[in-house]
Protein backbone atom coordinates (compact mmCIF):
# COMPACT_ATOMS: atom_id res chain seq x y z
CA UNK A 1 0.00 0.00 0.00
CA UNK A 2 2.54 2.46 1.13
CA UNK A 3 4.58 1.31 -1.73
CA UNK A 4 1.92 1.99 -4.35
CA UNK A 5 1.12 5.70 -2.62
CA UNK A 6 5.27 6.20 -3.17
CA UNK A 7 4.94 5.19 -6.85
CA UNK A 8 1.64 7.10 -7.08
CA UNK A 9 2.91 10.12 -5.82
CA UNK A 10 6.51 9.65 -7.63
CA UNK A 11 4.31 9.33 -10.95
CA UNK A 12 2.41 12.61 -10.44
CA UNK A 13 5.04 14.41 -9.13
CA UNK A 14 7.78 13.40 -12.63
CA UNK A 15 4.98 13.88 -14.81
CA UNK A 16 4.41 17.79 -12.95
CA UNK A 17 8.34 18.35 -13.37
CA UNK A 18 8.09 16.88 -17.03
CA UNK A 19 10.76 14.44 -15.72
CA UNK A 20 11.52 10.48 -16.17
CA UNK A 21 10.13 9.20 -12.47
CA UNK A 22 13.78 7.04 -12.24
CA UNK A 23 15.18 10.35 -12.02
CA UNK A 24 13.99 11.46 -9.02
CA UNK A 25 15.40 10.61 -5.86
CA UNK A 26 12.68 10.69 -3.03
CA UNK A 27 14.59 13.05 -1.04
CA UNK A 28 15.94 14.99 -3.63
CA UNK A 29 14.80 18.94 -3.13
CA UNK A 30 12.30 19.39 -5.38
CA UNK A 31 13.33 23.20 -6.44
CA UNK A 32 16.67 23.41 -5.37
CA UNK A 33 17.64 19.87 -7.54
CA UNK A 34 14.61 19.16 -9.52
CA UNK A 35 14.28 22.69 -10.73
CA UNK A 36 10.17 22.86 -9.07
CA UNK A 37 8.71 26.59 -9.32
CA UNK A 38 6.48 27.30 -7.35
CA UNK A 39 3.05 27.18 -9.81
CA UNK A 40 4.62 23.49 -9.93
CA UNK A 41 3.90 22.83 -6.33
CA UNK A 42 0.57 23.98 -6.86
CA UNK A 43 -0.24 21.71 -9.52
CA UNK A 44 0.88 18.89 -7.76
CA UNK A 45 -1.01 20.00 -5.06
CA UNK A 46 -3.96 20.27 -6.85
CA UNK A 47 -3.10 17.04 -8.76
CA UNK A 48 -3.07 15.28 -5.03
CA UNK A 49 -6.32 17.00 -3.37
CA UNK A 50 -7.98 15.51 -7.04
CA UNK A 51 -6.51 12.03 -6.84
CA UNK A 52 -6.84 11.31 -2.95
CA UNK A 53 -9.90 13.83 -2.39
CA UNK A 54 -8.44 15.41 0.38
CA UNK A 55 -7.70 18.88 0.94
CA UNK A 56 -4.38 20.26 1.32
CA UNK A 57 -3.59 23.74 3.00
CA UNK A 58 -2.59 26.31 1.51
CA UNK A 59 0.43 26.26 4.24
CA UNK A 60 1.46 22.95 3.80
CA UNK A 61 2.78 24.46 -0.20
CA UNK A 62 6.38 24.98 2.04
CA UNK A 63 6.86 21.99 3.32
CA UNK A 64 6.36 20.15 -0.11
CA UNK A 65 10.03 20.51 -0.30
CA UNK A 66 10.71 16.61 -1.29
CA UNK A 67 8.54 13.40 -2.68
CA UNK A 68 9.10 12.02 0.63
CA UNK A 69 7.62 15.09 2.53
CA UNK A 70 4.92 14.88 -0.14
CA UNK A 71 4.67 11.17 0.41
CA UNK A 72 4.23 12.08 4.60
CA UNK A 73 1.67 14.85 3.90
CA UNK A 74 -0.97 12.75 2.13
CA UNK A 75 -0.68 10.24 4.52
CA UNK A 76 -1.24 12.39 7.42
CA UNK A 77 -4.37 14.09 5.47
CA UNK A 78 -5.92 11.02 4.26
CA UNK A 79 -6.10 9.81 7.65
CA UNK A 80 -7.57 13.04 8.50
CA UNK A 81 -10.23 12.65 5.90
CA UNK B 1 -22.07 39.13 -2.92
CA UNK B 2 -22.32 41.67 -5.73
CA UNK B 3 -25.77 42.42 -7.15
CA UNK B 4 -26.04 40.02 -10.52
CA UNK B 5 -25.63 40.90 -13.82
CA UNK B 6 -21.94 43.29 -13.35
CA UNK B 7 -22.19 45.35 -16.35
CA UNK B 8 -18.55 46.48 -18.03
CA UNK B 9 -18.48 49.53 -15.38
CA UNK B 10 -18.36 47.05 -12.53
CA UNK B 11 -16.13 44.53 -14.44
CA UNK B 12 -14.09 47.46 -14.52
CA UNK B 13 -13.85 47.59 -10.63
CA UNK B 14 -12.93 43.67 -10.84
CA UNK B 15 -10.09 43.24 -13.56
CA UNK B 16 -7.80 45.69 -15.04
CA UNK B 17 -8.08 45.17 -18.71
CA UNK B 18 -9.86 47.37 -21.06
CA UNK B 19 -11.09 47.84 -24.31
CA UNK B 20 -10.31 47.20 -26.74
CA UNK B 21 -8.67 43.80 -24.46
CA UNK B 22 -11.89 43.62 -22.39
CA UNK B 23 -13.08 40.34 -23.43
CA UNK B 24 -15.89 39.80 -21.04
CA UNK B 25 -19.16 42.34 -21.61
CA UNK B 26 -21.12 40.84 -18.76
CA UNK B 27 -20.93 38.84 -15.44
CA UNK B 28 -24.08 36.99 -14.83
CA UNK B 29 -22.64 34.51 -11.87
CA UNK B 30 -19.89 35.37 -9.49
CA UNK B 31 -18.76 33.26 -6.80
CA UNK B 32 -15.68 32.09 -5.40
CA UNK B 33 -17.16 28.65 -7.07
CA UNK B 34 -17.98 29.31 -10.25
CA UNK B 35 -18.16 32.65 -12.77
CA UNK B 36 -20.65 32.53 -15.64
CA UNK B 37 -19.67 35.36 -17.87
CA UNK B 38 -20.94 36.41 -21.35
CA UNK B 39 -19.13 37.81 -24.30
CA UNK B 40 -21.39 39.32 -27.42
CA UNK B 41 -19.00 38.76 -30.19
CA UNK B 42 -19.90 41.77 -32.87
CA UNK B 43 -19.14 42.01 -36.69
CA UNK B 44 -17.05 45.04 -35.55
CA UNK B 45 -14.28 43.65 -33.08
CA UNK B 46 -11.07 45.08 -34.33
CA UNK B 47 -9.75 41.51 -34.78
CA UNK B 48 -11.50 40.47 -37.81
CA UNK B 49 -10.25 42.75 -39.60
CA UNK B 50 -7.06 41.23 -39.91
CA UNK B 51 -8.56 37.89 -38.88
CA UNK B 52 -9.09 37.07 -41.45
CA UNK B 53 -10.23 39.34 -44.30
CA UNK B 54 -12.26 37.24 -45.97
CA UNK B 55 -13.01 35.09 -43.39
CA UNK B 56 -14.04 36.42 -39.63
CA UNK B 57 -13.07 34.11 -37.35
CA UNK B 58 -12.23 35.15 -33.39
CA UNK B 59 -8.25 34.27 -32.85
CA UNK B 60 -8.01 31.60 -29.82
CA UNK B 61 -5.25 33.41 -28.50
CA UNK B 62 -8.27 35.82 -27.86
CA UNK B 63 -10.56 33.45 -26.44
CA UNK B 64 -7.76 32.04 -24.22
CA UNK B 65 -7.86 35.66 -22.96
CA UNK B 66 -11.93 36.10 -22.46
CA UNK B 67 -11.11 32.70 -20.53
CA UNK B 68 -8.20 34.14 -18.64
CA UNK B 69 -10.10 37.37 -17.59
CA UNK B 70 -13.17 35.07 -16.27
CA UNK B 71 -10.96 33.14 -14.37
CA UNK B 72 -9.59 36.30 -12.55
CA UNK B 73 -13.11 37.64 -11.97
CA UNK B 74 -13.46 34.46 -10.43
CA UNK B 75 -10.09 34.97 -8.11
CA UNK B 76 -11.18 38.18 -7.17
CA UNK B 77 -14.29 36.71 -5.71
CA UNK B 78 -11.67 34.77 -3.11
CA UNK B 79 -9.10 37.63 -3.27
CA UNK B 80 -10.88 40.50 -3.78
CA UNK B 81 -7.30 42.39 -2.94
CA UNK B 82 -4.21 40.82 -4.52
CA UNK B 83 -1.64 42.32 -6.93
CA UNK B 84 -1.80 41.84 -10.47
CA UNK B 85 -1.63 38.58 -11.40
CA UNK B 86 0.08 37.25 -14.44
CA UNK B 87 -0.49 34.08 -16.93
CA UNK B 88 1.53 31.58 -16.09
CA UNK B 89 0.98 28.33 -17.89
CA UNK B 90 -2.56 27.43 -20.48
CA UNK B 91 -3.15 24.13 -21.29
CA UNK B 92 -6.33 24.41 -23.83
CA UNK B 93 -8.14 23.23 -26.54
CA UNK B 94 -10.46 24.64 -29.29
CA UNK B 95 -13.54 22.62 -30.73
CA UNK B 96 -15.23 25.23 -32.80
CA UNK B 97 -14.85 28.61 -34.30
CA UNK B 98 -16.15 31.41 -32.82
CA UNK B 99 -17.63 33.80 -35.87
CA UNK B 100 -19.59 37.37 -35.35
CA UNK B 101 -22.79 36.87 -34.02
CA UNK B 102 -21.54 34.29 -31.60
CA UNK B 103 -23.19 34.46 -27.90
CA UNK B 104 -20.06 33.68 -25.63
CA UNK B 105 -20.74 31.82 -22.03
CA UNK B 106 -17.84 31.72 -20.33
CA UNK B 107 -17.48 29.71 -16.96
CA UNK B 108 -14.80 29.49 -14.64
CA UNK B 109 -14.14 27.28 -11.51
CA UNK B 110 -11.10 26.62 -9.24
CA UNK B 111 -9.36 23.78 -9.05
CA UNK B 112 -7.21 25.45 -6.52
CA UNK B 113 -7.32 29.08 -5.57
CA UNK B 114 -4.58 30.14 -3.08
CA UNK B 115 -3.41 33.95 -2.56
CA UNK B 116 -1.05 34.87 -4.90
CA UNK B 117 -1.46 32.31 -7.28
CA UNK B 118 -4.70 30.48 -9.12
CA UNK B 119 -5.34 27.03 -11.18
CA UNK B 120 -8.70 27.48 -12.96
CA UNK B 121 -10.53 25.21 -15.54
CA UNK B 122 -12.68 26.86 -17.56
CA UNK B 123 -14.70 26.40 -20.89
CA UNK B 124 -16.63 28.44 -23.65
CA UNK B 125 -20.02 27.60 -24.84
CA UNK B 126 -22.11 28.87 -28.18
CA UNK B 127 -25.55 27.86 -27.79
CA UNK B 128 -25.15 25.27 -25.42
CA UNK B 129 -22.35 23.49 -27.16
CA UNK B 130 -18.20 23.60 -25.70
CA UNK B 131 -16.51 25.85 -28.28
CA UNK B 132 -13.10 25.97 -26.02
CA UNK B 133 -11.68 25.16 -22.99
CA UNK B 134 -8.79 25.44 -20.64
CA UNK B 135 -6.75 25.30 -17.60
CA UNK B 136 -5.10 27.98 -16.62
CA UNK B 137 -2.81 29.29 -13.81
CA UNK B 138 -1.87 32.67 -12.73
CA UNK B 139 0.21 34.09 -10.19
CA UNK B 140 1.45 37.69 -8.74
CA UNK B 141 4.91 38.98 -9.65
CA UNK B 142 6.05 38.41 -5.79
CA UNK B 143 4.76 34.33 -6.07
CA UNK B 144 8.37 32.79 -5.07
CA UNK B 145 9.65 30.04 -6.81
Amino acid sequence: MTHNLEQEILGIVSTILEKKPEEMPLDAHLVRDAGASSMMALEILAALEKKYKIVIPEENLKDMTTINNIISMVEAAKKKR
Amino acid sequence: MNKMPLESEDIKKIIPQRVPFLMIDRVIEASPEKVVAIKNVSTNEPFFKGHFPDEPIMPGALMIEAMAQAGLVLYRQKFPNDKLLFLVSVKARFFEPVIPGDQLRIEAAPIKLLSKMGLVRTEILVSGKKVAEAEIAVASRDAKA
